[in-house]
């Protein structure tokens, strides 16, 4: 890189910041490049395109971020509190051909198995909802994806249909609206 | 929530370079997938494809401040081409780009619009030297390269193109 350095801390400068206890979800920086690369390079991204090579890592990293620019909404890096290791991302994608916004979530190695998914799905779906103009969104999930299929059945979703994405099979899973959740919740706190 | 970036906005006689904007991606789509006219650029395989890349150059944006243009014709407000400044990962060193859509062909439309982008990386973002890369066999380019004083440097492989061959442009001094 032969620029001076002024860019903002965070890919595009003004996606919105949201904190868990235990996660920030964030906008990119050139630096979560080689953990991306890391992730799409693996078995683990078998269910989002992958194993893909560095290249299309990086195209994807970008794409991201236009995304946000595009959309007004995208997919966030989740960040780790206690350590500052991106955990993964989350977020809303809706690239063209999608049949509606989708929440999508990337667990990185090592960070399965701690309800760190569940939280930043959670808080990621919360936010599209409040501030964003989507409440109940999809996730599409392929059958196969058993993992996924549990934290969408913890995050309250159901299965609607099956669908076809880019020329795969896959399950459409119905988020639960803000309004659902609430009550949910109530239901729980009567009990 | 609206997420802007400050892409400026360039003129020339006939063009205005600017950033990419929504209600471009109809006219880079038909670009994109064509496998004869994107053939030297990179194709995409379809619409879902090119919107990706539509997506990442403005991602480029973001994260290099620089990118391709849209390149607008001022007479009919048409988008007509693509010019600007391409890093990405695997790339040798950045590199300026052009394309010109269907239809456009022929009116000298790339070189006023890559002179002006070039001219911008030299003043503006205070580059000192850029390299374009061309596949063999893209004539129109190498000679448009050699019209803009690009000089054959070393054949490569890209990292996406393949076999590659690297012109070298006059640096801001030579031009001035």
């Amino acid at each position: 890189m032969n620029m001076p350095d002024a860019r903002p801390a965070h890919l595009p400068a003004n996606v919105p910041v949201v904190e868990t206890p235990d996660l920030i979800l964030r906008g990119y920086r050139e630096t979560d490049f080689e953990a991306l690369a890391a992730f799409g390079a693996s078995e683990r991204s078998r269910f989002v395109g992958g194993p893909m090579d560095r290249w299309a890592s990086w195209r994807a990293l970008l794409a991201g971020m236009g995304h946000w620019v595009l959309r007004g909404h995208g997919m966030w890096m989740v960040e780790h509190r206690e350590t500052g290791a991106v955990a993964g991302r989350v977020g809303v994608i809706y690239n063209d051909s999608w049949d509606e916004p989708e929440l999508g979530w990337h667990i990185f190695d090592g960070f399965e198995g701690r309800s760190l998914a569940y939280q930043a799905c959670f808080a990621a779906r919360d936010h599209a909802a409040r501030h964003m103009g989507l409440d109940g969104v999809i996730s599409y999930i392929a059958a196969e994806n058993t993992r996924s299929r549990r934290l969408a059945e913890r995050l309250g979703c159901v299965h609607e249909r099956d669908g076809i994405l880019l020329d795969q099979p896959c399950q459409v899973w119905r988020h639960p609206k803000l309004a659902e959740i609430a009550a949910d919740t109530k239901g729980h706190a009567d009990d | 929530m609206s997420l802007t970036l400050n892409i400026p906005r360039l003129e020339t006689e006939r063009l205005i370079l600017r950033g990419p904007e929504a209600s471009d991606f109809e006219a880079y789509c038909a670009f994109l997938t064509d496998p004869v006219r994107a053939d030297g650029f990179g194709v995409e395989k379809d619409r879902p494809k090119a919107w990706r890349w539509f997506a990442l150059n403005i991602g480029h944006w973001a994260l290099h401040g620089y990118g391709y243009f849209t390149i607008e014709d001022k007479e009919s407000g048409a988008p007509c081409g693509l010019t600007g400044i391409w890093n990405p990962e695997g790339w040798p060193e950045p590199e300026i780009g052009w394309v010109v859509f269907e239809g456009f062909e022929g009116r000298g439309i790339a070189r006023e619009a890559a002179t002006r982008a070039r001219q911008w990386a030299y003043e503006d973002l205070g580059m000192t030297t850029l390299t374009s890369n061309i596949v063999p066999g893209n004539d129109r380019s190498i000679a448009l390269a050699e019209r803009l004083g690009a000089r054959f440097e070393r054949s490569y492989t890209n990292v996406e193109m393949g076999e590659d061959m690297l012109y070298r442009h006059p640096g801001p001094e030579a031009l001035a």
